[in-house]
C-alpha cells in the first residue's frame, strides 16, 4: 500500500477535506446567493434540525430503529450468506452454475423488489426486514464464493495430506483464505443494505431514519431533511470503522494479505 | 504388471504408528503415465509415460531430473493428489485413490498457511489427529529447536524468509509423523549451512524412524548424500533414465565418508547422466 509522506495522525485526519470543502461551497452558495430556506437549510439551520430532533426523543427512536434493523439484516445475511458462499465456493461446477444467477439478482436492486414484497407482505415490519437481507445477502454470497476461488489448490492439498477432512479443510483454509473477500462482501452487503433500509422505510412507513426524512418533506423543514441524510453517511462510516476494519486489522493485515 | 489388488488407501488409512515398530510402506508405481490437458487452450502435456518404480519399505529414494520432466507430478501421484491418466501407484499393496496421512508431503510451493503462526503450522497435523495439547506442544517444540526457529513461534509466515518458511513446511510434515514422507525440493531456499545441518539431521532421523521417504532435488550432491538410490528422469515426458544405489550404506554417511574417492566417483556418474538430460 503506498502511505506516501505524511505522517500517520495526518494521514488518519486527511478524510475530513473533502467534508470541509463541500461545507464551505454549501455556506458559500447559500449566503453569497442569497438563497432561502425554503430551497436549502444553512449548516447552522441543520444542527438546529438535528438538536430539536434530539430533543423531541424523534432522532434517538429512529435510529436506534434503523440499525436495529440493519443490525438484524446483517447478521442474517452473514450467518446465512457465508457458509452459502463457501460451499459453492469449494466447486468449479458450482461456480459456474451459480455465477450468472447471483450476477442476476445482485443487479435487481432491493428497492426494485419493495412493490413485490408490499403487495405479499404489505407495509409492516417483515417487508423491510426482507429487503434488507436480500440485498445484503446477495453480495455477501458472492464474494464469499469468489473468494474461495482464489485461494490456491496446495492449501487444501496440503490439509488433506496431513489428515483432514473436509470439514478441516472448510474451517483452516476456506474461511480464512476467503476473509479479504467475505469482508468485501459484508461491506458491500451493510452498505447496500442500508440504503435499501432507508428507502424501504420511506415506502413502508413504520418509522426509521427513513421514515424521519420523507416524513420532514411534508412540513418543507429542509433541516431536518439534510440533518437525516448527513446523520445516515456518519452513521455508514462509524459502523465501518466500528465493525468492519477492526476484523480487518485483526485478520487479513495480521497475516499479511492483501485486500482485494 | 502388477497384482491388482482390491483394498485401497484414501483417507486416514494408518493410524498414528509409532515410531521404533514403524515398517514404512513399500510403494509400487506401475506403469504410470499422466497427460495434462490445459484448460484454456485444450493442449496436451504429456508429463510421465510409462513409470516403474518401487520404493522398498523404509528406503531413503532421491529423484533427480530436468526442470518440468514430471518429478513432482510423480510425487503427487504416490501422494494421491494427481490422478494418473495411466497406470496405478500403490502403498503396501493397497491402491493409491487420493491423499491420506500415511503419505506426508513437503510441497514445492511449501504451502504452509499464512493465516497460522510458525507453531500452529508445525502443529496442524497433530490438530487434526486431536493428539492432547501438552503432547503437542511438546513435538512442536521439538521441531521449532531442531529447525532453528526458536523466538520465531509466534510469527506469521509472512514474516518469515524463504529458508525459514521451507523449514516451517519441513516441521509440519515431520511433525505428523506419516508413514512415508515424499519432499519435494524441500532446501531449495535453505542457506548452505543450514542446508547440511538439516540434511544430516534428515539422514539421522530416517534411520532410526524408518519411514519409507522420496525426496526431489535439483542437487546432486544432496541426492547422493541422502539416497539410498538415486533416480535420474530423462527430459519430459518423464521416465526412469537410471537407478542407481549409492555406495556407502546411510548409516555410515559422513562428511568424512563422502571425500571417499568411490563416492566421489558415484556423484560424477549420476552428475553425467543428469547432464545428458538437461
Ligand atoms: N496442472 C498442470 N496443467 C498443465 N500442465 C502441467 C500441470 N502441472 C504440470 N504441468 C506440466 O507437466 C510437466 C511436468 O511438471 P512437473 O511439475 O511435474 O515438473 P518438475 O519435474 O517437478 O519440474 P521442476 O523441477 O521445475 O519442479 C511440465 O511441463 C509442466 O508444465
Ligand atoms: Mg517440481
Amino acid at each position: 500500500m503506498n502511505s506516501g509522506r505524511l505522517p500517520r495522525p495526518v494521514l488518519a485526519l486527511l478524510f475530513v477535506v473533502p467534508f470541509a470543502v463541500i461545507i464551505g461551497v454549501w455556506v458559500v452558495v447559500k449566503h453569497a446567493l442569497h438563497v432561502s430556506d425554503d430551497a436549502l437549510a444553512s449548516p447552522a439551520g441543520v444542527l438546529a434540525a438535528a438538536r430539536d430532533l434530539t430533543g423531541w426523543g424523534i432522532l434517538p427512536f429512529d435510529v436506534s430503529r434503523s440499525l436495529y434493523r440493519l443490525a438484524i439484516g446483517s447478521v442474517l445475511a452473514a450467518a446465512i450468506g457465508i457458509p452459502i458462499g463457501l460451499l459453492l465456493g469449494t466447486s468449479r461446477t458450482c461456480v459456474a452454475m451459480f455465477a450468472p444467477f447471483l450476477r442476476f439478482f445482485q443487479s435487481v436492486s432491493g428497492i426494485a423488489i419493495l412493490p413485490l414484497l408490499i403487495v405479499w407482505f404489505g407495509f409492516t415490519e417483515k417487508t423491510i426486514q426482507i429487503v434488507i437481507l436480500y440485498t445484503a445477502l446477495v453480495p455477501v454470497i458472492f464474494n464469499t464464493m469468489t473468494g474461495v476461488r482464489t485461494i490456491p489448490p496446495v492449501y487444501s492439498d496440503a490439509l488433506a495430506t496431513l489428515g483432514g477432512g473436509r470439514l478441516h479443510v472448510i474451517r483452516s483454509v476456506y474461511l480464512p483464505g476467503a476473509l479479504a473477500s467475505i469482508v468485501v462482501g459484508l461491506r458491500l452487503g451493510i452498505g447496500y443494505g442500508w440504503r435499501a433500509l432507508i428507502a424501504g422505510e420511506m415506502l413502508v412507513g413504520a418509522g426509521g431514519l427513513g421514515f424521519m426524512i420523507f416524513d420532514a418533506r411534508r412540513f418543507h423543514d429542509l433541516g431536518q431533511i439534510i440533518a437525516g441524510m448527513v446523520i445516515l453517511g456518519a452513521l455508514y462510516l462509524v459502523i465501518d470503522r466500528l465493525v468492519l476494519a477492526p476484523i480487518e486489522a485483526a485478520t487479513i493485515a495480521r497475516w499479511g494479505l492483501e485486500r482485494t | 504388471m502388477a497384482r491388482k489388488s482390491t483394498t485401497t488407501v484414501g483417507k486416514d488409512t494408518s493410524r498414528a504408528d509409532k515410531a521404533g515398530q514403524r515398517q514404512g510402506a513399500r510403494i509400487l508405481v506401475d506403469g504410470l503415465s499422466h497427460k495434462f490437458v490445459d484448460q484454456q487452450t485444450g493442449e496436451v502435456v504429456q508429463a510421465l509415460e510409462q513409470v516403474d518404480l518401487t520404493i522398498e519399505s523404509g528406503e531413503f529414494l532421491t529423484v533427480v531430473g530436468p526442470s518440468g520432466c514430471g518429478k513432482t507430478t510423480l510425487l503427487n501421484a504416490i501422494a494421491g493428489l494427481v490422478h494418473p491418466t495411466g497406470g496405478e501407484v500403490s502403498s503396501d499393496g493397497a491402491v493409491v485413490r487420493g491423499p491420506g496421512r500415511d503419505r506426508g508431503v513437503v510441497f514445492q510451493e511449501l504451502a504452509i498457511l499464512p493465516w497460522r503462526t510458525v507453531r500452529r503450522n508445525i502443529a496442524h497435523g497433530l490438530e487434526i489427529q486431536k493428539i492432547p495439547r501438552k503432547e503437542r506442544e511438546e513435538r512442536v517444540g521439538y521441531y521449532v529447536d531442531l529447525m532453528g526457529l526458536s523466538g520465531f513461534e509466534n510469527a506469521y509466515p509472512h514474516q518469515l524468509s524463504g529458508g525459514m518458511k521451507q523449514r516451517v513446511a519441513v516441521a509440519r510434515t515431520w511433525a505428523a509423523d506419516p508413514n512415508v514422507i515424499l519432499m519435494d525440493e524441500p532446501f531449495a531456499a535453505v542457506d548452505a549451512q543450514t542446508r547440511i545441518t538439516l540434511q544430516e539431521e534428515l539422514l539421522r532421523i530416517s534411520t532410526v524412524s524408518n519411514n519409507t521417504i522420496m525426496f526431489i532435488t535439483h542437487n546432486v550432491d544432496e541426492a547422493v548424500f541422502l539416497g539410498d538410490r538415486v533416480v535420474v528422469m530423462t527430459r519430459r515426458p518423464g521416465r526412469i533414465k537410471a537407478l542407481l544405489d549409492c555406495p556407502i550404506p546411510r548409516s555410515e554417511r559422513t562428511v568424512d565418508t563422502m571425500a571417499r574417492p568411490e563416492f566421489a566417483a558415484f556423484t560424477e556418474r549420476v552428475l553425467q547422466l543428469v547432464r545428458e538430460e538437461v
